[in-house]
């Protein structure tokens, strides 16, 4: 091959890279033109949010429940503190029975018995939320009134499927090898999951819960059945109705003076920002997981 | 690609013979390019990998390159092809030459310099949902070369990797079915059907049990008659096999190249020796 040949070749002059080069730039700025409309949406929202609601933020918002109706002022310090009450008492029945589902499918159980829990735990997922509420609905509340601990229990199942099946691919992620490692140093497989598998996935197990608390913290649907015939007071009553921040947006937007839209924007913001926090975070611990676990 | 007579002797007749004769040597069929590399330097994020290496890679020779675990080897063969610029925070400085032409020169298609330089991977990687027949077509298929020129492609492709006897009844048979040594002789048809004039091994062998490996020992001694080859290897006794040259890197700097005999029987630097000898790696 002479250099003029070499040179030809390499520099891509034959017809039909040429044609390649173009439609790959094509391509490429299709993607990027997608990807550029993906973030942008993104953009949009929280900017609106940031922009409407920034009038209204203030210490006030979490300083002050709200006040009866035709008075001026107030906040949304009790929706606060009920979302809160609710995403605890939802995190304390999801979470730990989530994980215990993946380490069931993933650790104990043979592959077809993994499979269809995988299945079962994507279909659960995809159950409408306001289904999820009528369910709860019919069963605890109905002749019994509504209450915190029904509302919670409706995240609560939620919850699950998200919290299962991100321990089931975090526990994928640890490499069979390390628990080789234990078992082969005859270690119980017990002892080889609680003291070497779980700890090098702590951080993504969390992440998974992390994630749904994030989901679930503006569930609205879900509330509207189970509690949302909530006091104007901070209640941490879990046999009453409490107020949440997505049910308090809606009935402020609802409502007709231009300070209670205000108020509603001010809330959504708080709400995003919660939402982003956690996200963030998340992100943060499954990064350090994968590092731990040489990913 | 002309397949004019070689203008000077076929290089390989001055290497002093290795320790154990490799295949047959065959004529120059034609003159690859020379390999040369200037100032090679390599980083992963901050880490430098390869601290200024100078090498040449005659054309139409074996070069076997050795050294420790995280030597650099991998990452030295992946800046020919430019496959290191691939992993996220990686980058390189130097020149890279086939012949004089710089592959790192702007006007240089990365594309074309991956069909120019093929690879051959650690563990065999046949496309898993494609035939043999598909596998060996890929690369010309995908970069559109007419259809009806592919059966004779694959056919020779297959024959110059020694394959074409045992698969040519079951062209359609998925291509995992093939064992482990046929899977990886594969991988050197399929990179040899988009006609590369270098070809890079990264361990070939290393997942390949010993008369597999011999296959595909042999194969390199006939492949260089027309393509430049460079073979990583953590196995001496192969690199004494196959090798006419051998470069031996340590900690990202090249210590010693030379006639493989050279470098196993009679080595300049102390370093050389401790390692061709055991002494660590």
């Amino acid at each position: 091959m002479t250099r003029e040949e070499l040179q030809i070749r390499l520099e891509g002059r034959e017809g039909h890279l040429r044609r390649r080069r173009a439609v790959n730039l094509a391509m490429e700025g299709l993607s990027t033109a997608a990807a550029v409309v993906a973030v942008g949406v993104l953009a949009i929202v929280i900017g609106s949010v940031i922009v409407k609601g920034a009038g209204a933020f203030g210490p006030d918002l979490f300083l002050h429940s709200e006040v009866p109706f035709g008075e001026k002022g107030g906040g949304v310090a009790n929706a606060i503190v009920g979302t809160a009450l609710l995403i605890a008492m939802a995190s304390v029945c999801a979470v730990p029975i989530g994980l215990l589902v993946a380490i069931y499918a993933h650790e104990f159980s043979g592959g077809r018995v993994a499979f269809a829990l995988r299945f079962v735990l994507d279909v659960l997922n995809g159950v409408p939320t306001i289904v999820t509420g009528i369910f709860v609905f019919s069963l605890l509340v109905v002749g019994s009134g509504q209450t915190a601990f029904a509302g919670a229990l409706a995240l609560a199942i939620i919850m699950l499927p998200i919290v299962a099946r991100a321990a089931q691919e975090v526990l994928a992620l640890v490499p069979q090898a390390i628990r080789e490692g234990g078992l082969a140093l005859g270690l119980s497989r017990w002892k080889v999951l609680l003291r070497i598998v779980l700890p090098s996935a702590a951080g993504g197990l969390l992440t998974g819960a992390l994630l749904a608390v994030a989901r679930v913290a503006g569930e609205t649907a879900p509330l509207l059945f189970t509690c949302s015939v909530f006091a104007q007071g901070i209640s941490l009553n879990p046999a009453h109705a409490v107020a949440s921040l997505p049910l308090r947006i809606f009935q402020l937007a609802e409502g007709n003076s231009p300070e209670e839209h205000d108020e509603a924007w001010a809330a959504a913001l708080l709400l995003i920002l919660f939402v982003l926090a956690l996200n963030l975070l998340a992100r943060y611990l499954y990064a350090r997981t994968r590092s731990r676990v040489g990913q | 690609m002309s397949a004019r007579p070689p203008t000077t002797p076929p290089a390989a007749s001055d290497a002093p013979s290795p320790a154990a004769s490799p295949a047959a040597e065959r004529a120059i069929t034609r003159k690859a390019p020379t390999v040369r590399l200037r100032g090679l330097r390599a980083f992963y994020g901050d880490r430098e990998r390869l601290k200024g290496i100078d090498l040449d890679f005659e054309a139409n020779q074996v070069t076997a390159v050795i050294g420790p675990s995280g030597c650099g080897k991998s990452t030295l063969i992946r800046c020919i092809n430019r496959m290191h610029e691939e992993v996220p925070g990686a980058r390189s400085e130097g020149r890279v030459l086939l012949d004089d032409l710089n592959l790192y020169d702007p006007a240089i298609d990365v594309i074309a310099v991956r069909r120019t330089v093929g690879m051959v991977f650690q563990r065999p990687n046949p496309f898993p949902t494609m035939s043999i027949f598909d596998n060996v077509a890929a690369g010309p298929r995908l970069s559109g070369t007419p259809k009806k020129q592919l059966p004779e492609i694959v056919e020779r492709a297959l024959r110059d990797a020694g394959l074409w006897d045992e698969v040519k009844d079951r062209l359609r048979a998925p291509a995992h079915a093939l064992s482990g040594g046929q899977q990886q002789r594969l991988c050197i048809a399929r990179s040899l059907a988009v006609d590369p004039l270098v070809l890079l091994l990264d361990e070939p062998c290393s997942a390949l049990d010993p008369t597999a490996t011999l296959k595909i020992e042999d194969l390199l001694g006939e492949l260089k008659s027309r393509v430049t080859i460079v073979i990583v290897t953590h196995n001496m006794q192969q690199a004494a096999r196959v090798a006419d040259r051998t470069a031996f890197l340590l900690d990202g700097e090249l210590i010693e190249v030379g006639p493989t005999a050279a470098i196993f029987t009679n080595p300049r630097d102390r370093r050389t020796e401790d390692y061709v000898t055991g002494k660590f790696g």
